[in-house]
């Protein structure tokens, strides 16, 4: 998928950060790219009001909102049975993304992280990474969120690529290098347990 | 309940609103997008200054009642708050070097959080750094270049995060 566009006019956003400076970056970023509806909050209680009194469309939550943090707030809102938002896309934003902090949110139900400070390139990709990639919901006896099992090959802007990737250069296809029959028989081998054909 | 009920899995896509109106056409070009927040941005920078000087106050009053109570755990949550702050938006507004020195200040914070001893001339030293970090010579630094003052501020983090071992343990 080459640079698709996200379009975030009329959508309702919900921006949860206990610095007030914060909240406006983030809201000026949202409203330049094309954002109209953005919401703020500074910490959990007023989150919670605004959670029962309309419907958000995506929440962008700091892992450190006073009193419990982000990861808590995730959890609660994906366990509320009651809660008509419960399945709104989550995208904490935090300072550490350290993989003990991405697994804690990807277990708390998060959609995704994006790193602290922000940039605007870093912010607009994983928008449009949650967009584009829809993943189903799973609901057990110990977890309610995303599916956890997914993998990211890179975003679509090209942002989290380390810039001393190179392409990989292949030789041009010739056609196949198996006829269909050949490759057949090897599924089918394999299905009998017997690998060597 | 049977342990199987109980631990299968429910699998659904959830109607989402953000995924069905994100995708709609009509939105301008991820380049443009980016144009317009970073244009947001410069407009915020008017009062960035202002703000910083605010917020390094704010830090500087944290830090000194810290010097009292420094193994009271809400002293340094306050300062831990302050600091992490600066770092969080830094780099954003182009103060690269702020980030950089708040970040490796938070985690000295974090390491007193754990147990390790406060040390006034780290404290100090990373005080003296963020001053400096804002002046009009320093402030669209990157850390990389300044490679003087990033190892030593790494080196004096990593001495004084050193948690000392619980002899009841």
């Amino acid at each position: 998928m080459k640079n698709p566009t996200v379009n975030l006019r009329d959508l309702v956003i919900l921006v949860a950060d206990p610095n007030a400076y914060a909240r406006r970056i983030t809201n000026g970023m949202l409203r330049g790219f094309g954002a109209n509806k953005v919401l703020e909050v500074e910490q959990t209680l007023s989150l919670f009001q605004v959670l029962t009194s309309q419907k958000i469309d995506i929440l962008l939550c700091d892992t450190r909102l006073p009193p419990h943090g982000g990861l808590m707030l995730t959890r609660t809102i994906r366990r509320n049975t009651n809660n008509e938002n419960r399945t709104i896309p989550i995208l904490l934003m935090s300072s550490d993304t350290g993989e003990t902090t991405i697994k804690n949110a990807r277990d708390a139900g998060a959609n995704m992280v994006v790193a602290k400070p922000m940039s605007p390139s870093s912010l607009y990709d994983r928008l449009s990474w949650i967009a584009f990639n829809p993943r189903p919901f799973i609901d057990t006896a110990t977890y309610f969120g995303p599916d956890r099992r997914f993998k990211i090959e890179g975003y679509p802007g090209g942002v989290g690529r380390r810039k001393g990737d190179k392409l990989v250069e292949v030789a041009e296809e010739v056609g196949p290098g198996l006829a269909q029959n050949d490759i057949d028989n090897l599924f089918s081998a394999a299905r009998k347990g017997q690998p060597d054909v | 309940m049977s342990d199987d009920a109980k631990h299968e899995a429910n699998i659904f896509y959830a109607d989402n609103r953000f995924e069905r109106m994100a995708r709609r056409p009509g939105a301008v070009a991820r380049e443009q997008a980016l144009e317009h927040a970073q244009s947001k941005i410069e407009e915020l920078k008017s009062d960035f200054i202002d703000w910083l000087d605010r917020e390094m106050q704010e830090l500087s009053t944290a830090l000194a009642q810290l010097e009292s109570q420094s193994t009271d755990m809400s002293s340094i949550e306050r300062a831990y708050t302050s600091c992490a702050h600066l770092r969080d938006v830094g780099a954003t507004m182009g103060f690269e070097l702020v980030t950089f020195i708040a970040n490796n200040l938070c985690e000295i914070l974090d390491a007193m959080k754990a147990g390790a001893v406060y040390d006034k001339e780290a404290i100090d030293c990373h005080m003296d750094a963020l001053l400096l970090a804002k002046t009009e010579p320093y402030r669209h630094l990157s850390p990389a270049q300044v490679p003087e003052m990033t190892s030593g501020l790494r080196r004096v983090g990593e001495i004084v995060s050193i948690v000392p071992a619980d002899d009841n343990k």
